[in-house]
């Protein structure tokens, strides 16, 4: 049984302390906010074993990103897996929960299931589950167990990542937890199958051939869209988050996978440039992500609602709030000068870079690669635009919305603490990226010493000499807004108020204001192709010319949903009842199989 | 030569309760199994000279001997529901059948070691399986059950000369105990069923 001696080392080289402090950067706020969260909504017994299956959480989590054993790996990824399934289910009166976490605990195994294969198929190469004779054995293994392993990698991180078409789980598990439990897993959690990625692939298998490159983007460019068009549609304000990490997931691996060309390509400058990209947008979704979740978890908590058609005018009644998710929204849609600029710029610079070095269709490839980067952005800012106005906007739109008041002290200040992170991580981007370099020369192996980076790497008319910093973007904003501020504060003034969105109408009530459904309405004609939307109509008439009511309901098809899950959980069902067949309830049968089969072991062994 | 007597017993035994059409004939011949059973362990011991052996002979007596056919006799007094076994197979298909799978034990030992009280082991452990399989009372069942069991202590005694000793009193306490759940599972089903026939439980599935 020598296999099942396993070292329990730990790892602490560049690219786990990166993660570690990732980790760190949310889940302490998290763990502040929750203080005020819970208060209130939970018993004390409950209180106690959120607060204990947090802590676990949060230390397995740790664990699986500093694990220098794969087997060590593996029992820390699922007791990662299995913790955050209890805390989805944490409020498991809630039938929502209870089917979200068995979606989320299904997934997350067939996941777990392909991770373990792959590590199976490595240890019968190295001998050892040691990541380092990991690292030695995959220069021996042949190509096509390469690329099977590498499958399996991405098919199993994939999923815990959620990148389409393996999102599905996403959407039902995050929002459905406690919010703060949310904020770490959309923060953090989903992370770390990133952190699988680079460790696993590009780390210790080595980039083989272009096509797993090319397959990374390719996902990531698909997970982008998808994530960032549903997100559009959803109506839910926690689950409208959980289709933004779908998308911010694939803005991470749009670095990774292009790091992945790069390396084959034989571009190391430009590899290491890319991942630093990635996980720069890593840390960045992390921390504002974070922040977004704990918003939307003080908007749940003031109004017992997440239906953002039942919210509204929140920015009177909580100020903190509004103004924190205000920040978080922003850095989301890559506005300057916050952080998710800085990373969808550098990620933008990559594939620029990128398109000039290579030659050929690649260069088109990679332009167009940029091009959906840039729509994507631009889908989110119009997302958030909807989650802030349709939320904190106007006037409430419900007596759940009318009655919010600010939260608490804890929860007010986990929000400042994340978004000073998400202002910080703007405005210190040059600090930031040499500290990214180390990590990711420390992942591709390559040495980086000689390497310097700034955030022009990339102009388009070099002898323009234009510079790009973002304290200096900082500064031109606050110029120009001050100045606006200060030339509308002069002159004449001639007020007529009116309410928000009234357009001078007077007696206008909740009911008449601009709706999220309305706000995404053009969306839904725009993507119409693939979100084949379809309206119900209900009408109870009392006669010919009076209708009595008048129902319109607008829906969207879950693609992905009906035509992959949904002929595959038809398969899965129909074996089972012919399965069944052979279970006829009688003890004696039961018994006979048993038998049978030791027959049967015995006349194979006996012809062998 | 006194060892292969008392194998050849013990097996006999096997046959002789494939062949019982009643429950009593049925705990008589597994106390009888169990009796040359410990006849068998006592004829180690006193070969051996260990007291250990001693002790675990003495236990399998107690238990096997006395104290659990005891308890199946007063199962089958209690719940008053005939002598009747319900064979699903009549006697002497099924004795063909024992000597089939005594055959195959024979082949099948015979492969890893030659020692006969290995085969016998073998033997009546799938003749025990038989009787779980073929015989429609639950309380075959547990009799089935304990003369897997007799043959699991064979092949432990024959082929490693017996399990750590505390492994093995651990086991006997195991038995005993198994069969007072039984026993509680077969009033239990005889008192809402009014029957204890295992072949007419069958609404159980889901």
């Amino acid at each position: 049984m020598e296999y099942l001696n396993i070292s329990f080392s730990l790892l602490f080289d560049p690219l786990s302390l990166f993660f570690l402090a990732v980790i760190a950067l949310v889940s302490v706020p998290s763990a502040v906010y929750s203080i005020g969260y819970l208060r209130g909504s939970y018993s004390r017994g409950g209180t106690i074993l959120a607060w204990s299956l947090m802590v676990a959480f949060v230390l397995s989590m740790a664990l699986v990103v500093t694990a220098g054993n794969a087997f060590l790996f593996l029992v820390a990824w699922e007791l990662m897996s299995l913790l955050s399934y209890f805390l989805v289910v944490f409020d498991h009166k809630h039938e929502k929960s209870v089917r979200a976490g068995t979606i989320y605990i299904v997934m997350t195994h067939i996941g777990t299931a392909f991770i373990t294969a792959a590590f199976l198929i490595i240890y019968k190469y190295a001998g050892s589950f040691d990541l380092s004779a990991f690292k030695q054995a995959c220069l021996l293994m042949p190509d096509n167990v390469k690329n099977l392993v590498f499958i399996f990698l991405l098919i199993g991180f994939g999923t815990k990542a959620g990148i389409v078409p393996l999102h599905i789980w996403l959407p039902y598990a995050h929002p459905q937890a406690p919010s703060h439990i949310s904020s770490i897993m959309s923060g953090v959690m989903i992370k770390t199958a990133i952190y699988g990625m680079v460790r696993f692939i590009i780390f210790i298998l080595g980039v083989n051939s272009l096509w797993w490159g090319n397959l990374v983007l390719v996902l990531a460019v698909v997970s982008c869209l998808v994530g960032v068009i549903y997100a559009l549609m959803e109506h839910d304000l926690k689950k409208l988050l959980a289709y933004h990490s779908v998308e911010n997931i694939g803005i991470i691996l749009l670095g990774v996978g292009a790091s992945m060309v790069f390396i084959k390509m034989g571009n190391p400058v430009l590899a290491v440039f890319a991942l630093c990209a990635g996980l720069y947008h890593l840390i960045n979704h992390a921390v504002f992500k974070g922040l977004l979740f704990l918003g939307a978890g003080a908007v749940y908590k003031a109004t017992g609602t997440r239906n953002m058609e039942d919210l509204g005018g929140l920015i009177k009644l909580m100020p903190w709030t509004a103004a924190t998710f205000l920040v978080g929204a922003m850095a989301i849609s890559a506005l300057p000068p916050l952080n998710g600029f800085v990373s969808e710029w550098l990620t933008l610079q990559a594939f620029f870079l990128g398109a000039l070095a290579v030659t050929g269709s690649y260069k088109i490839f990679l332009s167009l690669c940029a091009a959906m980067l840039a729509l994507t952005g631009g889908l989110a800012a119009s997302c958030f635009v909807k989650a802030f106005g349709v939320t904190f906007l106007a006037m409430p739109r419900s007596a759940h919305a009318r009655e919010a008041k600010e939260v608490s002290l804890s929860m007010k200040s986990a929000l400042v603490a994340m978004s000073i992170f998400t202002v910080m991580l703007g405005l210190a981007a040059s600090l930031v990226i040499k500290v990214l370099v180390v990590v990711s020369g420390c992942a591709t192996g390559v040495d980086t010493a000689g390497m310097n980076f700034t955030l022009n790497n990339f102009t388009l008319a070099p002898q323009a000499g234009t510079y790009l910093s973002v304290p200096l973007i900082a500064l031109a904003l606050i110029f120009v807004f001050g100045a606006a501020w200060a030339l509308a504060g002069t002159g004449r003034k001639r007020v007529c108020e009116g309410k928000t969105w009234g357009c001078g109408y007077y007696n206008l009530d909740s009911r008449t204001e601009y709706t999220a459904t309305a706000f995404s309405k053009p969306f839904r004609i725009a993507f119409s192709f693939f979100l084949l939307p379809y309206t119900k109509t209900e009408k109870i008439r009392e006669s010919f010319y009076h209708v009595k009511s008048f129902k319109y309901e607008v829906f969207t098809t879950p693609v992905f949903r009906r035509y992959i899950y949904e002929p595959a959980l038809n398969v899965i069902v129909k074996t089972a009842q012919a399965m069944r067949r052979i279970q006829p309830g009688s003890i004696h049968v039961y018994i006979a199989y048993i038998f049978i089969t030791i027959l049967a072991l015995i006349i194979f062994m006996g012809r062998s | 030569m006194l060892m292969n007597i008392f194998l050849f017993l013990i097996l006999m035994m096997a046959f002789a309760m494939v062949a019982a059409k009643r429950l009593t004939a049925l705990i008589n011949g597994f106390r009888a199994q169990s009796f040359f059973l410990f006849l068998l362990m006592f004829m180690l011991a006193y070969r051996a000279d260990s007291a250990e052996l001693y002790i675990v002979a003495a236990l399998l007596f107690l238990i096997k001997v006395i104290l659990i056919p005891r308890l199946l006799r007063r199962m089958v007094k209690r719940i008053k529901v005939g002598e009747d076994l319900g064979l699903s197979v009549n006697p002497t298909v099924s004795i063909f059948a024992a000597i089939v799978l005594a055959y195959l034990a024979y082949a099948f030992t015979g492969m890893i070691t030659g020692i006969p009280a290995f085969f016998v082991s073998i033997s009546i452990t799938l003749i025990g399986v038989f009787i779980m399989i073929f015989r429609m009372k639950a309380l075959a069942q547990i009799v089935g059950l304990l003369v897997m069991e007799n043959g699991m202590f064979l092949a432990a005694a024959s082929v490693s000369g017996g399990m750590p000793f505390i492994v093995e009193i651990a086991i006997f306490f195991d038995v005993f105990l198994a069969v007072i759940i039984l026993g509680i599972f077969v009033y239990k089903i005889n008192s809402l069923f009014t029957h204890i026939d295992v072949d007419k439980l069958t609404e159980l599935k889901g």
